[in-house]
């Protein structure tokens, strides 16, 4: 009797807190960056496809992206988080964040080929489906760390699930090691999940 | 040099990978040698063309796009089967499944 005020008055505080984190962070951001991020991501995308680096090329695709930009400025960047100045984003996203992810999925990747021929060889294989918890709460994040979960050495997503503002990954695990949330959760997830905190909410 | 490297990583890998389509018991875990095999492999051998090719800078730069997009699809794919198997009735092979008991 004496410890539930206690408790209910620690997690009134804790709920206090992430919500008030959470609704700054899920603001979105002014419009006119949006505009200029995904201009920037078209026009890249035009001048490597067209593969065509005269004045006139550059000058009509610089204005049909910006149109295309100007209309579509909801699609790429609804679940960026907001902080930061633009140039400070685009320099920390191109310099850091990219490559820092690529590496680490490229050794990742090469581990998983070797590990799943290993397991065709030997077939020691005990497959199992768990649930784990993760801590991101936006579409895309959800996406890329479904996809590198899949990419990741001996595990495969199923389903996603949302309940109660948590988010829930049911896993494929070819070996299944421990059913313990929080100890499967570290081992499946790696370091990813802390990488794509820093960029979505 | 480390073309011809890559190029014999990606054939090797690809066979691996379809040996486990033969040799793994249900869908989940054959699954697992499709995905991740035919990604790594077909990423490295478009990475080898891409260092080995004498053509312009673009040409690398679109088979490095190509590369980028297998890496994007190729998962998606597989956890569409995944789920539409499960959905269709097949069971899995498996000590434990949380799955079935949060949706029975």
């Amino acid at each position: 009797m004496s410890r539930v005020p206690f408790y209910l008055k620690e997690r009134l505080e804790e709920v206090h807190r992430r919500v008030l984190y959470e609704s700054y962070d899920a603001q979105k951001l002014p419009v006119w960056e949006r505009i200029v991020l995904t201009w920037i991501v078209l026009f890249s995308f035009w001048i490597v496809i067209t593969a065509n680096t005269s004045l006139d090329n550059l000058v009509i695709g610089s204005i049909a992206t910006l149109i295309i930009a100007s209309f579509m400025r909801d699609m790429l960047m609804e679940d960026v988080r907001h902080k930061g100045h633009l140039i400070e984003k685009i320099i920390y996203f191109l310099l850091l964040y990219a490559p820092q992810y690529l590496i680490i999925m490229a050794f990742r990747l090469i581990e998983s080929n070797i590990k799943v021929a290993k397991n065709v060889i030997f077939m020691d294989i005990k497959p199992g489906i768990v649930k784990i918890k993760t801590d991101l709460h936006s579409d895309t994040g959800i996406t890329i760390l479904a996809n590198s979960i899949t990419l990741t050495p001996g595990t495969l997503t199923l389903d996603v699930s949302k309940k109660l503002g948590e988010t829930y990954l049911y896993v494929h695990w070819i070996y299944v090691e421990t059913l313990n949330r929080e100890k499967a959760g570290e081992k499946i997830k790696g370091d990813i999940e802390e990488w794509l905190k820093k960029i979505f909410w | 040099m480390i073309e011809y490297f890559l190029l014999a990583f990606g054939e090797v890998v690809m066979i691996f990978g379809a040996l486990g389509i033969i040799r793994f018991p249900d869908v989940y875990t054959r699954l697992h040698a499709a995905t991740k095999c035919d990604t790594g492999g077909a990423m490295t051998i478009l990475l080898a063309l891409a260092l080995y090719t004498d053509a312009s800078i673009f040409i690398k730069l679109k088979l490095l796009v190509l590369a980028f997009l297998i890496a994007l699809i190729n998962p998606m794919i597989s956890h569409a089967i995944a789920k539409g198997a499960y959905k269709y009735g097949i069971k899995p092979e498996v000590v434990v499944d949380m799955y079935a008991w949060d949706n029975p």
